[in-house]
Formats: structure tokens, sequence, C-alpha cells
């Protein structure tokens, strides 16, 4: 592991969430380019994400959207919760 | 915008159905998380769309309204359901490695491969990814929600939980490492890790 491996590793939440200048970017890319192990790491970590957000989800009740228009009517307006 | 070098447009709180219905399904999967438990995502998706209704004349058309209806959601939650008000901030979750799930998939599946290392991660159900996110401290639950599930960047998760960008960067990094460790978990206590499982 070389300091090039442990600078990507500190680095890499924020290449994957594009939080990063484009040179320390292109910098990290051109290490993974030459880094299987580490573009291996990089690539489980980019499935990983996309994996959370995809096991995230819910459909609410539908009955949910005329509970909140109702609740909304009748509290909306007034400015005060009854 | 249609007022060019004028102030900016405030939202017409008659289209507020219109233009906020639409983020219904994920602020109620965001209100699921949080809660863990549907009757009280409803309660806090309801006390949150009244607050927003209630404010939707000020808020300013052309800004994030989506990161606007997230913050509400997220303050509404803090306040209603904050077991203790003055817990510390950051919870201990212990030493926390990098690519932990990605280093014990790859030597206990014998994950030489990327593609095994991709099989592996099918092998969690949607329940299971639910239930690693639930059971997160709050303070690292939050932040992951919105970077992770809701795509919310680090600038715009500050501005919704109201920290620092630093804070938010630790604590979700800390949270997606805690979270690897709870699906590792699951991946045991499951029997995925088994040869052939």
């Amino acid at each position: 592991m070389s300091r090039y491996c442990e600078k990507s590793a500190a680095l890499m939440y924020s290449y994957l969430d594009q939080e990063m200048t484009v040179i320390r970017r292109i910098r990290i890319r051109m290490h993974l380019h030459r880094c299987p192990p580490c573009a291996d790491g990089f690539h489980f970590e980019t499935r990983l994400k996309d994996r959370i957000r995809t096991g995230c989800h819910d459909e609410p009740p539908a009955e949910l959207y005329d509970r909140l228009r109702t609740f909304l009517q009748q509290h909306g307006a007034s400015g005060e919760s009854r | 915008m249609r007022t060019p070098g004028g102030g900016v447009p405030l939202a017409n709180q008659a289209t507020f159905e219109a233009d906020v219905m639409e983020f219904v399904p994920q602020l109620y999967s965001a209100a699921l998380r949080m809660t863990r438990n549907p009757s009280d995502a409803e309660d806090v998706l309801q006390e949150s769309l009244l607050k927003a209704f209630r404010g939707y004349g000020t808020f300013k058309a052309g800004t994030n309204l989506k990161a606007w209806l997230y913050r509400i959601l997220t303050n509404t939650f803090i306040n209603k359901y904050r077991k203790t008000a003055r817990r510390p901030a950051e919870v201990e979750l212990g030493a926390l490695e990098d690519l932990y799930l990605f280093k014990r998939i790859g030597s206990d599946l014998g994950g030489a491969t990327r593609s095994a290392e991709e099989e592996a991660l099918d092998l969690f159900v949607d329940q299971d990814i639910k239930r690693a996110v639930e059971d997160l401290p709050e303070s690292f639950r939050i932040p992951v929600i919105l970077a992770d599930v809701e795509g919310f960047s680090y600038k715009e998760i500050a501005a919704i939980m109201d920290v620092p960008i630093g804070t938010v960067m630790s604590r979700l990094h800390r949270g997606r490492k805690a979270l690897q460790r709870a699906l590792w978990r699951t991946a045991e206590e499951r029997g995925l890790t088994e040869p052939g499982a």
C-alpha cells in the first residue's frame, strides 16, 4: 500500500460524493487507473452507496394523500392548530 | 424569474399542493427512516407539511424547494422525538476502518473478483438496508439519509441540519462505516458469509 493508496482512501468519500476540486479528482482517477485494488474498493463503495439509496424507498399508504390534504384544509388556513 | 432586477418572487401558497405533493413519497420514506415506525412517520410528515404550508408564502420561488422541505422535516423530527434534550452530539461508534465491508466480503466470501463482491451486495434485501440505516444513532443516521438516499450535497446538509460542513463530513463518513459494520453483522447472522450460501 503506497502513500497514494492511503491518500486516496482518506479522500474516497469526498471523491464519491463529488465534493472535491477537479484537479484533485483527476489525481485520484490517475491513481485508480494505476492501482486495481484501490479501484475495486472505490467501485464497491459506489455500488454500496447506490444500494443504500435503492433499498430505502417505501411506498406511502394510498390513503395518506387524502389524510394529508384533509389535514391541511382543516388546519392550514387558520394559522392555528385546532 | 419574472422580476428582472426586482425582488425575489415568493412562492404562491395556492400552488402548494401542486409543488409539494410530488415530494411526499420521498419525505415519507425519510420520515420512516428517522422515526422507525409508520405512525410516527406520518405524524412528522403531517406536521412538517403544515409548517411548510404556512411558511410557503415566505419561501423564495426558484430556490431549493427540496432542501427547504427536508430542513423542515429534519427539524420537526428532532424537536418532536429527540429523546434526551442534552444528548451529546457525538455518540461513540468505536474504531471504524475504511472499506470495512469490502475487505470482509473479499476475504470471507473469497470474492477475489469485482463481480463476486458486487454479487455479495445483492444478497442484502431492502429490509436489511433499512434496518442497518435505522440502527444508526440519530446524529449519524440523518446525514446518511440526506446524502446517500436523498443525494444532498455536504453544503445542503449543513444548512438542513444547521451544523458546520466539517461536522457533516465527519458524521456522514463515520455513519457510513458503522452502516457497513451493521450490514456485515446481518450477513453473518443470516449465514450469508458461509461458503456456498
